[in-house]
C-alpha cells in the first residue's frame, strides 16, 4: 500500500536533488532555473499528498496558486537570463560573477 | 533681594572682569571687581547687624527636581551664614583693595597681563565661598564647597610658569578629591536616609537618623555616625586637618593675597563651617564627635610643632592656620559650636592681618620669604610693624585673664580650650593647650625675626625696602582693628550667658546648652592655663631670639633628628610619595605598560590588525560572485537550522 | 460578506488596479513619456494610502482570517508605502539622469508595495505566499532594470535564482506546516501547537525561517545582498534596502508570534543565531569594502542582525524594539542613498568611497548631514541612531538574552570602523577630483531631512514609539 510518506519521500527526494542541482551545477544557468522547478515541484506533491491525506481543498487550491506564480516566475527567470545574455554573450554560471568581494 | 545681590555681585564682577576686560580695560576690571565686593561687604553687614535670629530663606530659582529629589536654589539666612558672609565679605573686599598694591607689579608674567584675571578669579572664589556659607541645601552647599575648590585651584596654580605653582595647585585638588568623595557619599547617605537634602527636612529626621542603622562598607551602622564621619572626612580635606593636610602649606605657591582670603580666612574654614552647619546631625553622633575632636586635637599640635621650625614665613602662617583649624574643629566636636564659630570670626580677623602683613614684608623685601634674611625691618616698616604686633597679639591670646578683655584670639580660643574641657575630654585640652604654648612660641618667632635683631641676607633688599603703598596699609589697619576689638564686642553672642548664646544664633544651632554650661564653670585653673601657656612661649621665644640668639642653633644641633622630623613636617608629604604617588606611579606603569600596552593595545591591535582584517578576508573569499557559492550557503544555513532543531528544540 | 471582506483589502486593491491600469494604459499609449507623471501619481497615491490605513482602527481580518488588518499590520503598511513613496520621489534625479525613466518603474515599485501589503497583512500561508512572490518577482525585474547594463542583469540574474531558491525554502515550509497542522492558516497552526509541537512543524518553521532569513538578507542567507546591491540601479538598492527588510522583518515576526507563538523557545534559539551571524557579518564584511553601495549591503546585513536582537526576545517589548529599529534604520538609509544617488563624476556615477576626499569643503552642509547619517548608523550617541540599538539591547537583556546584547555592542563597535572612515574621507581625505553638483532638491531635502531627523528625533522619536509599542501589542498577547 502506497501511503502519505512515500510520496512525501518522492517529494523530499524532489526537493534535494533540486537543492543539489542549485549548487553542483556549474555549467549552465537554465539548469538552475530547472532545479528551481523542482523544488517547486516538490512542494505541489507535498501539498497535494497532504491535501489528499487530510480530506481538504486547501492543499490542491494551494498548488494551483505556486503553478501560476511558478510559470510567473519561469517567465520572469528566463526573461532575465535572456538579457543577461544579450549583454554578456554567455550563461555559464561561472560567468556569472562580475561582481564579487 | 539684599542677599541676592550679596551672592551675585561677586559673580558679575567676576564675569565682567574675567571675560569683559578687554573692554573695561585691566583697570576697569579691578575697580569694578573690588568695589561690587564692597557693596557686598556693606550689605553684609547691614544683614548680620540687622539679623533679628530667625531664619528665612530667599528663593532664587529651581535647580534640580527629580523624583524624591528637590533642590530649589535658595539663600539661607540664619546666624551662621549671616557670621560668614560678614567674614567672606570683610575679607575678600580688603583683599581685593590689598591687592591693587601687591599684585602691581610682578616679574612672573613678562608683558602679559594678569590683573584682571587675578580680580575675576578672587571674585569668583568669593561668589563660591557665598554660595557654599548661605545654602538652603547640602547640594548647593558642596556646589559652593567645588566652587572654591576650583578657584583655589586656579589661584594657587596663578603662576602658571612656575613649575612648583602648578605642582602645588594640582596637590591641593587632588588631596581635595580625597575629601569630595567622602562627602559626596555623606550626602549620598544622607539623601537615602532622608529623602531629602534640604537643610529644614535633614535637621527635621536628624532624631530619627540617630536611631536608625544604615549598611555601610561590611556592616550595619549608626546612621547619623556614618554621615557624620563621612561629612567630617570631606570637611578634613577641605580644613587641612592631619592626614589631609598636606596641600595647605604648598598652597603658599599662590600669591600672598589668596593665601590671606582662601588659604586663611575663608575657604578653609568650610569645613569647620560644615560641621557647625550639619550639627543637628551631628549631635546624634556622639562616636563622629570624638573623632573629629581627636583629629582637631592631633592636627593643632601636629602642626604647631612644624610650625616652631619653619623658615619660610608663609609657611609659618600655614601651620599656623592649620593648627588653628585644629581648635575650631574641637570646639565644634565638643558640643560648643558657638566656639568654633567664634574662633572662625576672629580668626579670620587675625589671620588674614598676619598674612597680608607678612604680604606686605615679602613686597618691601623684593619677594624674599625666608625669614633668616630679614630682621630689623621695625623702622623701615611701621605701619606693617604695628599692624601684625597687633595680630601676634591676637593669635596668641593676650588679654586679662579671668576678664572679657583682650585681643580676638584671647577670648576666642580660651572659649574653644574652656570648651573643649568640658566636652572634649582631656586629650583634646592638654594638647590644645601646648599648642597654645607653641603657637605663641612661633608666632613671636616670626615677629622677632623679621622686626627685631639685626640685618640679615642681601643688604640690598633691606636698603630699598619700604613701606608699602595705602591700599596695603589700610586693609592692615582695618584688619587690625577687628583683630584688636572683634572678640570683646562678639563675646557674648558667640559664647556668653546660654540664653544669649541661644537667642543669637536662633534655630542654627541644637540645644548644646550642657556642654556651654559646663564650659562657663570650668576651673579657675582651666581658665589661666592657656594664659599661662601664652607667656612661656612667649619668654621663651624673646630668650631664644632676643637675648641668646646662638641658643636655636644649639638646640638644633642636640636634638638633630627630633629637627629634621619638624622641620620635613612629620615626613608626611615623603609618606605620601612612597605609599600613594609611588604606588599610583607603579600602578599607572604597570597598567599603562603591561595592561594597556600589551594586554589593550595588544588585544585591540590584535583585533583590528589581525583578526578582523582576517574574518573581512574570510568573507570576501566566500562570497566568490558565484551563484553555487551563495546557494551553498543558505543550504548550509537551514541544514545547520535543522540539525540544530532536531538535536534539541525536537527534544522537547 | 464578500463586499465586507473586500472592503478591508480596498487599499492594496486600489494600488494593485492603479498599477496594472496604468502598465496597460502606458504601455499603449505614450509609454515613457508618461514615466514622471506616473512616478508622481504614484508617490501621491502612495502616501494618500498610508493616510488612509493610517487613521484606521480596531482589528479586521477577510476571508475567513487569511487576511488580517491589525496594528501591526497598519504600522507596517504605513512604514512600507512612505519608503516606496519617499524612493520615488527622490530617486527621479537619478533615473532622469540614468535614463531609466521607463513608465514601468515606478508600476514595478506600485506593485512590490502591493506584494509588502500583502504579506505583513496575511493570516493564510496562501496569502503570504502570493505576497512574497509579489513582492518578489518585481524586485527581480527592478533589479535588472537597466538592461543594457551587464552588472544590472547580473544582479537581476543572482536575486532571481537565490530569490527562487528562498522562496521555494519557504513554500516547502508552507507545504509541510499545512500538511502537519491541518490548515494554512495561522490561527490553525497556533492552535495545533498549543500543545507540543510535531517534527514535522519544527521542519516546517526551520524551511520558513529560512526563507524569511533570505528576505531580510541576514546571514548566512545575505550572499545575494552586496552583488545585487552593487549591479541594481542606486534608487532600486534605496529600494531593496529599504521596503523589503521593513516587510520581510514585519512578516517574520508575524509568522512567529502568530503562527508559532507557542513554540518560542524553539525559534528564539534560530534568531539569536541569525541575529549574531548577521551582526558579526556585516561588521566583518563591511570593512574591506571601499564601494559605498557594497559597504551599505552589509550595513543593511549588521542592522538586520540588531533587528532580529529585538524579535529574538520573543516579548513585546522585543517586537517593539524591532520596529523601532526598523523604522528608524529605513530613515537613515534613505537618506544615506539620497546621498549615494547624487555622487558622480564627469557625468558618470562613481561609488568608490574614496572619491569623497574633502568632500566636506565642496558641500559643509550635506556633508555635516552625511556625517550625522553615519554617526547614527554606527549608533554613536546621541543620534537617533544609538537610540535604536539601545532600545534592543535593553529589549535582548530584558527577554533573558544578555549575551547577545554584549556580542551586539562588540559588533557595533568594530561596524563603527567602516563608518566613520567614510566620515573620515569627508573630512580629512587626501585632495581629489571633485564631485560633480548633481544632487537634485528632492535628494538635498532626503539627506539633510532625515539627518535632522537623526539629530532631533532623539527627543520623542516622532511618536514611532507609542505607534510601534501598539502594533506590538497587537502581536504579542
Amino acid at each position: 500500500m502506497i501511503g502519505l510518506e512515500h510520496y512525501l519521500m518522492v517529494a523530499g527526494a524532489l526537493f534535494v536533488i533540486g537543492v543539489f542541482g542549485l549548487f553542483l551545477n556549474r555549467k549552465n544557468v537554465i539548469i538552475m532555473l530547472m532545479s528551481l522547478e523542482l523544488i517547486l515541484l516538490a512542494v505541489n506533491i507535498n501539498l497535494v499528498s497532504f491535501s489528499s491525506f487530510l480530506g481538504d481543498l486547501i492543499g490542491q487550491v494551494f498548488t494551483i496558486f505556486v503553478l501560476t506564480v511558478a510559470a510567473a516566475e519561469a517567465a520572469i527567470g528566463l526573461a532575465i537570463l535572456v538579457l543577461f545574455f544579450r549583454n554578456r554573450g554567455t550563461i555559464d554560471v561561472e560567468d556569472v560573477n562580475m561582481m564579487k568581494g | 533681594m539684599m542677599v541676592s545681590v550679596i551672592l551675585f555681585a561677586p559673580l558679575v564682577g567676576a564675569i565682567i572682569g574675567g571675560f569683559g576686560w578687554r573692554i573695561i580695560g585691566e583697570q576697569g576690571a579691578q575697580w569694578l571687581t573690588t568695589g561690587l565686593l564692597f557693596l557686598a561687604l556693606v550689605l553684609s553687614w547691614v544683614v548680620f547687624l540687622g539679623f533679628d535670629g530667625n531664619a528665612y530663606t530667599v528663593e532664587i530659582g529651581r535647580w534640580i527636581v527629580s523624583g524624591e529629589l528637590d533642590t530649589s536654589w535658595s539663600i539661607r539666612i540664619d546666624r551662621l551664614s549671616a557670621t560668614m558672609l560678614v567674614v567672606v565679605t570683610s575679607v575678600s573686599a580688603l583683599v581685593h583693595l590689598y591687592s591693587f598694591g601687591y599684585m602691581a607689579h610682578d616679574d612672573n608674567f613678562g608683558d602679559l597681563p594678569y590683573k584682571a584675571r587675578f580680580f575675576a578669579y578672587l571674585s569668583f572664589f568669593t561668589f563660591a565661598m557665598l554660595a557654599l556659607v548661605t545654602a538652603d541645601n547640602i547640594l548647593q552647599l558642596f556646589f559652593g564647597w567645588e566652587g572654591v575648590g576650583l578657584a583655589s585651584y586656579l589661584l594657587i596654580g596663578f603662576y602658571f610658569r612656575k613649575p612648583s605653582a602648578n605642582a602645588a595647585a594640582i596637590k591641593a585638588f587632588v588631596v581635595n578629591r580625597v575629601g569630595d568623595f567622602s562627602f559626596g557619599l555623606g550626602i549620598y547617605a544622607l539623601f537615602l536616609m532622608t529623602g531629602s537634602l534640604t537643610f529644614d527636612n535633614i535637621f527635621a529626621a536628624a532624631s530619627t537618623l540617630g536611631g536608625e542603622e544604615m549598611r555601610f562598607l561590611w556592616r550595619d551602622w549608626n546612621a547619623a555616625e556614618v554621615i557624620g564621619f563621612l561629612l567630617f572626612i570631606g570637611a578634613m580635606g577641605k580644613s587641612a586637618q592631619i592626614f589631609l593636610h598636606t596641600w595647605l602649606p604648598d598652597a603658599m605657591e599662590g600669591p600672598t593675597p589668596v593665601s590671606a582670603l582662601i588659604h586663611a580666612a575663608t575657604m578653609v574654614t568650610a569645613g569647620v563651617f560644615l560641621m557647625v552647619r550639619m550639627s543637628p546631625v551631628l549631635e546624634f553622633a556622639p562616636h563622629a564627635k570624638m573623632f573629629v575632636v581627636f583629629i582637631g586635637a592631633t592636627t593643632a599640635f601636629m602642626a604647631a610643632t612644624i610650625g616652631l621650625v619653619q623658615n619660610d614665613i608663609k609657611r609659618v602662617i600655614a601651620y599656623s592656620t592649620c593648627s588653628q583649624l585644629g581648635y575650631m574643629f574641637v570646639a565644634a566636636g565638643s558640643g560648643v559650636y558657638g566656639a568654633a564659630m567664634f574662633h572662625l570670626f576672629t580668626h579670620a580677623f587675625f589671620k588674614a592681618l598676619l598674612f597680608l602683613g607678612a604680604g606686605s614684608v615679602i613686597v618691601a623685601m623684593h619677594h624674599e620669604q625666608d625669614m633668616r634674611n630679614y630682621g630689623g625691618l621695625r623702622k623701615k616698616l611701621p605701619v606693617t610693624f604695628w599692624t601684625m604686633l597687633v595680630g601676634t597679639l591676637a593669635i596668641t591670646g593676650v588679654g586679662i585673664p579671668f576678664t572679657q578683655i583682650g585681643f580676638a584670639g584671647f577670648l576666642s580660643k580660651d572659649a574653644v580650650i574652656e570648651g573643649a574641657f568640658a566636652g572634649g575630654g582631656a586629650y583634646a585640652f592638654w594638647m590644645l593647650v601646648i599648642a597654645a604654648a607653641m603657637t605663641s612660641f612661633y608666632s613671636w618667632r616670626l615677629m622677632f625675626m623679621t622686626f627685631w635683631g639685626r640685618q640679615r641676607g642681601d643688604a640690598h633688599a633691606h636698603d630699598h625696602a619700604k613701606e608699602s603703598p595705602l591700599s596695603m596699609t589700610v586693609p592692615l589697619v582695618v584688619l587690625a582693628v577687628g583683630a584688636a576689638v572683634a572678640g570683646m564686642i562678639w563675646y557674648g553672642d558667640f559664647f556668653g550667658d546660654v540664653a544669649r548664646v541661644a537667642g543669637f544664633f536662633g534655630a542654627a544651632l541644637p540645644d548644646g546648652e550642657s556642654v556651654l554650661e559646663a564650659a562657663h564653670h570650668v576651673p579657675g585653673w582651666v581658665k589661666v592655663s592657656p594664659f599661662v601657656a601664652m607667656v612661656v612661649g612667649l619668654l621663651l621665644a624673646v630668650w631664644m631670639y632676643l637675648i641668646h640668639t646662638d641658643v636655636p642653633a644649639k638646640l638644633v644641633a642636640a636634638g638633630r633628628p627630633f629637627y629634621l622630623f619638624l622641620l620635613n613636617k612629620w615626613y608626611f608629604d615623603e609618606l605620601y610619595d612612597w605609599l600613594f604617588v609611588r604606588g599610583a606611579n607603579w600602578v599607572g606603569r604597570v597598567l599603562w605598560k603591561r595592561g594597556d600596552g600589551s594586554a589593550i593595545d595588544g588585544t585591540v591591535n590584535g583585533i583590528s590588525m589581525g583578526i578582523v582584517p582576517f574574518f573581512t578576508r574570510v568573507n570576501a573569499r566566500a562570497q566568490s560572485g558565484f551563484l553555487f557559492t551563495y546557494a551553498f550557503a543558505m543550504v548550509l544555513g537551514f541544514a545547520l537550522f535543522l540539525a540544530w532543531i532536531t538535536l534539541s528544540g525536537g527534544a522537547n | 460578506m464578500f463586499a465586507a471582506d473586500f472592503r478591508i483589502i480596498l487599499p492594496e486593491a486600489i494600488l494593485a488596479i492603479w498599477a496594472m491600469g496604468a502598465l496597460i494604459a502606458a504601455a499603449w499609449t505614450v509609454k515613457d513619456a508618461a514615466t514622471r507623471a506616473l512616478t508622481w501619481a504614484t508617490a501621491a497615491l502612495m502616501l494618500a494610502l498610508a493616510l488612509w490605513i493610517g487613521t484606521g482602527t480596531g482589528v479586521d481580518s477577510a476571508f475567513d482570517g487569511s487576511f488580517v488588518d491589525d496594528r501591526f499590520a497598519r504600522f507596517a503598511k504605513v512604514a512600507i508605502l512612505l519608503i516606496s513613496a519617499s524612493i520615488l520621489l527622490m530617486g527621479e534625479g537619478y533615473m532622469t539622469r540614468r535614463a531609466l525613466m521607463r513608465f514601468e518603474y515606478p508600476l514595478l515599485i506600485a506593485l512590490a508595495t502591493v506584494g509588502m501589503l500583502v504579506m505583513v497583512s496575511s493570516g493564510d500561508l496562501i496569502v503570504l505566499y502570493m505576497g512574497v512572490e509579489l513582492q518578489s518577482l518585481s524586485l527581480y525585474v527592478l533589479a535588472a532594470l537597466r538592461r543594457d547594463s551587464p552588472r544590472s542583469t547580473e544582479a537581476g540574474l543572482k536575486y532571481f535564482v537565490l530569490g527562487a531558491f528562498g522562496s521555494g525554502l519557504l513554500l516547502y515550509g508552507a507545504s509541510l506546516a499545512y500538511g502537519f497542522a491541518g490548515t494554512t492558516l495561522f490561527s490553525g497552526i497556533i492552535e495545533a501547537t498549543a500543545d507540543g509541537v510535531s517534527l514535522g512543524l519544527l521542519f516546517a518553521l526551520v524551511f520558513m525561517m529560512a526563507g524569511f532569513a533570505y528576505k531580510v538578507s541576514a546571514a548566512p542567507f545575505h550572499m545575494w545582498t552586496p552583488d545585487v546591491y552593487e549591479g541594481a540601479p542606486t534608487t532600486v538598492t534605496a529600494f531593496f534596502a529599504t521596503a523589503p527588510k521593513m516587510a520581510g522583518m514585519a512578516l517574520f515576526a508575524r509568522v512567529m508570534f502568530d503562527a508559532f507563538g507557542n513554540v518560542t523557545g524553539d525559534w528564539q534559539q534560530i534568531v539569536a543565531f541569525l541575529s549574531v551571524f548577521s551582526m558579526f557579518l556585516g561588521a566583518f564584511g563591511g570593512i574591506g569594502q571601499m564601494d559605498f553601495k557594497r559597504l551599505m549591503a552589509y550595513s543593511t546585513i549588521g542592522h538586520m542582525g540588531f533587528a532580529l536582537m529585538g524579535l529574538t526576545a520573543g516579548t513585546g517589548l522585543g517586537v517593539q524594539a524591532m520596529l523601532v529599529y526598523m523604522a528608524i534604520y529605513v530613515t537613515m538609509d534613505l537618506g544615506a542613498f539620497a546621498f549615494i544617488m547624487s555622487m558622480e563624476r564627469d557625468g558618470r556615477p562613481v561609488t568608490d568611497i574614496r572619491s569623497l576626499n574633502l568632500y566636506s569643503r565642496e558641500r559643509p552642509l550635506v556633508a555635516l548631514a552625511m556625517l550625522v547619517l553615519l554617526f547614527s548608523l554606527a549608533g554613536v550617541p546621541p543620534t537617533v541612531g544609538f537610540f535604536g540599538k539601545y532600545y534592543v539591547l535593553h529589549a535582548a537583556y530584558d527577554g533573558g538574552f544578555g549575551w547577545l546584547a554584549v556580542l551586539g555592542v562588540i559588533a557595533s563597535v568594530i561596524s563603527a570602523f567602516y563608518y566613520l572612515r567614510i566620515v573620515y574621507f569627508m573630512y580629512f581625505g587626501r585632495e581629489t577630483q571633485p564631485l560633480d553638483r548633481v544632487m537634485s532638491p528632492a535628494a538635498w531635502v532626503f539627506v539633510v531631512g532625515c539627518a535632522a531627523i537623526m539629530v532631533f528625533g532623539v527627543v520623542n522619536l516622532f511618536g514611532v514609539e507609542p505607534a510601534a509599542a501598539g502594533a506590538a501589542a497587537a502581536l504579542v498577547n
